[in-house]
């Protein structure tokens, strides 16, 4: 500090009113020259005890009374002077290394290679490599090592401290305000705006408060603190780094005879050492103290920043109702919803597959229609030739102006097999009832043989929705949007157009095309273009 | 609810007054309001509930980490201190979770419900569009021919196409009063809906802030050095900052 202090005297002695105003003052005094020569009066007193006190004690015969105090004293008055030197080593030493390594650019460091500096560096690697593959005697410090790793372990938890808390800070801050606002949007929509607790939202809106003073208490009690200790601590771990560097000079020294440079590298390492072991102790004590008040803080803003947070939730309005109870008056409010027509005619009765364009059609509900009865059959079979006999394969909806419906297996008689606006699809039936369009994929010819048995069953289960696919094999889409075959092996098809699909991938497994029939034609078409047709 | 279609003749060819298109917007206009604020409400409220997760996620974590370092094995204070405080950051992330679960059920649910009744309601709306423009198209041509001159065939056609007129038009009207009638209970629904669902979420973040405020209050009382407040503690780091740079191996100049 002296050293500092009596350069930045000496530079600022001509520019610094106040210091020469006061130097002016020395000029009555005969033994002060300036403001240098007053600073180092102490340092110059200091130095003289022990010349001082020698010389007495010399003059001083044993059995004199004060021989003990004196020799104390001698004693005392020259530690001082060692602890001085020493602190003044260390602070050198630290002042070296650290100079070294800031500021340093490239071409700096190129210059410091030297032969010396190279060998120097070389001779450690060795050491290094010695010490590790051939487990050689090496000094060891217990105490040092034990330190180390204090330090090392203390400087990770302040490092993760650090990074952990502020991420935590800053979902917080994210957080908190959202449940407000959404608290606020949702009081919107719950009340009349000239209700009672329509005043709610205003007094809302100042919860975001609590959040900002826990802001600023944490930086200022946790996170400038732990900060802080966290960039103290490259500057021993530089330290650290040259001790072992050191370390390993003296090991190399170890082996081979006692001379000048062994000796020299012996008490650079041991000054090192001793300066590392003492202050890392401290640092560590000193650390590990700032850490623990800094998570009492931590802890303590936690729990009044929940009590902030509790007070804006807290005003006045009643809460009646039970959990419980919620989801009964919710779905009753729902139910009425429901129950009103422009809900129940426009809610999704026509389910398709999930597609974006696609479009909820909404079918009409089907009149109850008289069903085919068995004089019906015979009628039809006694009036048209077996060739012009169908069966339904599954029951098909009317969907179009004339069309008829049909219900799984019951007979018609093709009249013309195709519709008014010449599509090949569509065609007229006779169902002895009524006489009418449908698809033609719905129907497959008529075979007398094979209905005998499963005519009765189908029959009986007229009321009920067949919509199960018949074994899965021959399933009836429709396209849900044009699609343009961009090539003889693509079927071009219309909006809504009805498909039957012949096989659920390609010729190379590829999922999404399907070979699907139309109109005679076969070709692919790209799944996603096809809704599956199943009544509600 | 009646109205006068407007004959011929008439300055204004309106066949739905003002007044009723007037106030088929308002209602309309009300509840389209609504749609978009339930749906935003819907997103806010994600964003929310994500927020808080992550937040006790992070709260965990510096717990976690805390406990997993090697400082702890040494130091049976600091292995304490940890310890409990780990204890009381995963029972905030259970609370925290409890929280979200709760106002997913009572209030993100009811409102995704809420708002799946909008598509219907669009639509109907829509196809009342339609029906009005049927109406209106099929007007226009009775209107026509009831300007032409009255010969045989002409009062034929004009016949025929009042009669198509009429359904139409009963049609429309119909889907009028439905939804002038409907759109107000619709609307005033919401107000029975919603305020069960305000409820639960008042009541959710109250719980949560209150359990959390006592767990740490128990941990601050369990752990402290008894007395010492932060400003304590406070100047307590500050002086064993100093301290720490005063070390010569610290180097600060």
């Amino acid at each position: 500090v002296f050293h500092f202090l009596s350069r930045d005297i000496e530079v600022s002695d001509t520019e610094d009113a106040e210091v020469t105003s006061f130097s002016g003052s020395f000029y009555s005094k005969p033994n002060l020259l300036d403001m240098g020569s007053l600073l180092i009066k102490p340092v110059q007193r200091v130095m003289k005890y022990p010349l001082l006190l020698c010389e007495l004690r010399n003059a001083t015969p044993p059995s004199h009374p004060d021989y003990r105090e004196l020799e104390d004293a001698l004693a005392a008055v020259k530690d001082i002077n060692v602890n001085i030197n020493e602190l003044k080593r260390r602070k050198d030493l630290v002042l070296k290394y650290k100079k070294n390594d800031e500021d340093e650019s490239l071409k700096d460091k190129f210059s410091k290679l030297n032969i010396h500096s190279i060998s120097k560096k070389s001779k450690r690697v060795t050491n290094h490599l010695k010490i590790l593959t051939r487990g050689e005697s090496q000094v060891k410090d217990s105490t040092f090592n034990r330190e180390e790793k204090l330090f090392r372990h203390l400087e990770k938890t302040v490092r993760n401290c650090v990074k952990n808390i502020s991420f935590c800070l800053q979902h917080i801050q994210d957080a908190m305000p959202l449940a407000a606002q959404t608290v606020t949007e949702l009081h919107v929509i719950s009340y009349d705006k000239d209700a009672k607790g329509s005043d709610y939202s205003a007094s809302l809106s100042k919860a975001t408060n609590p959040c900002e003073d826990f802001v600023a208490h944490l930086h200022r009690l946790v996170l400038t603190p732990l900060s802080a200790l966290q960039s103290l601590f490259p500057g021993p771990q530089k330290l650290i780094q040259k001790r072992f560097d050191k370390l390993l000079d003296y090991n190399g020294y170890l082996q081979r005879a006692v001379g000048d440079d062994s000796d020299l590298a012996r008490k650079d390492y041991e000054a090192l050492n001793a300066q590392l072991v003492e202050e890392l102790q401290v640092f560590n004590q000193a650390g590990r103290q700032v850490l623990l008040n800094c998570l009492c803080c931590f802890i303590t803003l936690l729990r009044d920043l929940m009590l902030m947070g509790l007070k804006p939730y807290s005003t006045g309005m009643p809460l009646s109702l039970l959990p419980t109870s919620i989801s009964e008056a919710q779905n009753r409010v729902i139910e009425e919803v429901h129950s009103l027509n422009f809900v129940k005619d426009n809610s999704a009765t026509f389910i398709e597959r999930k597609l974006s364009f696609e479009k909820k059609k909404p079918v009409p509900i089907l009149a109850e229609m008289p069903r085919q009865m068995e004089n019906h059959r015979s009628q039809l079979l006694a009036s048209y030739s077996l060739e012009a006999l169908y069966q339904a394969k599954r029951r098909c909806n009317a969907t179009q102006e004339h069309d008829i419906d049909l219900l799984e297996g019951e007979l018609v008689a093709v009249i013309e097999q195709k519709d008014p606006l010449g599509s090949a699809s569509r065609w007229l039936v006779d169902t002895g009832i009524a006489k009418g369009y449908v698809y033609s994929s719905f129907l497959k010819p008529y075979n007398p043989a094979k209905v005998q048995q499963t005519d009765g069953e189908h029959r009986f289960s007229n009321g009920a929705d067949t919509d199960s696919l018949q074994d899965g094999d021959e399933q009836i889409f429709y396209a849900v949007h044009a699609f343009q075959a961009r090539s003889e092996h693509e079927l071009s098809l219309q909006e809504y157009q009805r498909v039957h699909i012949l096989r659920f991938c390609d010729l190379s497994g590829n999922k999404e095309w399907w070979l699907a029939e139309a109109q005679g034609q076969k070709g692919y078409v790209p799944a996603n273009y096809l809704g599956k047709m199943t009544y509600a | 609810m009646s109205w006068i279609p407007f004959k011929i003749g008439q300055p204004k060819k309106q066949i739905v007054p003002k007044t009723v298109e007037r106030d088929f917007e308002r209602e309309y206009g009300k509840l389209q309001q609504l749609e978009d604020q339930t749906k935003k409400l819907q997103k806010d409220l994600k964003k929310s509930t994500d927020a808080d997760l992550a937040m006790s996620k992070s709260a965990v974590k510096i717990s976690s980490d805390l406990l997993s370092n090697p400082l702890c094995e040494q130091d049976q204070e600091f292995l304490n201190m940890v310890t409990a405080l780990d204890t009381a950051m995963k029972r905030m992330d259970a609370f925290n979770q409890e929280k979200v679960n709760q106002i997913q059920k009572t209030v993100i649910e009811p409102l995704k419900k809420f708002g799946s009744v909008f598509p219907s309601l669009n639509m109907a709306v829509k196809r009342r569009e339609q029906a009005l423009q049927d109406y209106k198209r099929l007007q226009s041509r009775v209107e026509k021919y009831e300007e032409k001159e009255k010969t045989g065939p002409v009062l034929a056609k004009l016949h025929q196409v009042r009669e198509e007129l009429r359904p139409v038009k009963d049609d429309f009207e119909a889907k009028n009063r439905q939804l002038l009638e409907e759109m107000p209970r619709f609307y005033s629904s919401r107000l029975d809906y919603f305020q069960p669902s305000f409820e639960s979420l008042i009541r959710a973040q109250v719980v949560y802030y209150t359990e959390m405020h006592k767990i740490f209050r128990d941990l601050t009382q369990q752990l402290d050095q008894p007395g010492h407040t932060d400003e304590q503690r406070e100047q307590e780091n500050e002086t064993k900052l100093s301290e720490l740079r005063a070390l010569s191996i610290v180097a600060d100049d």
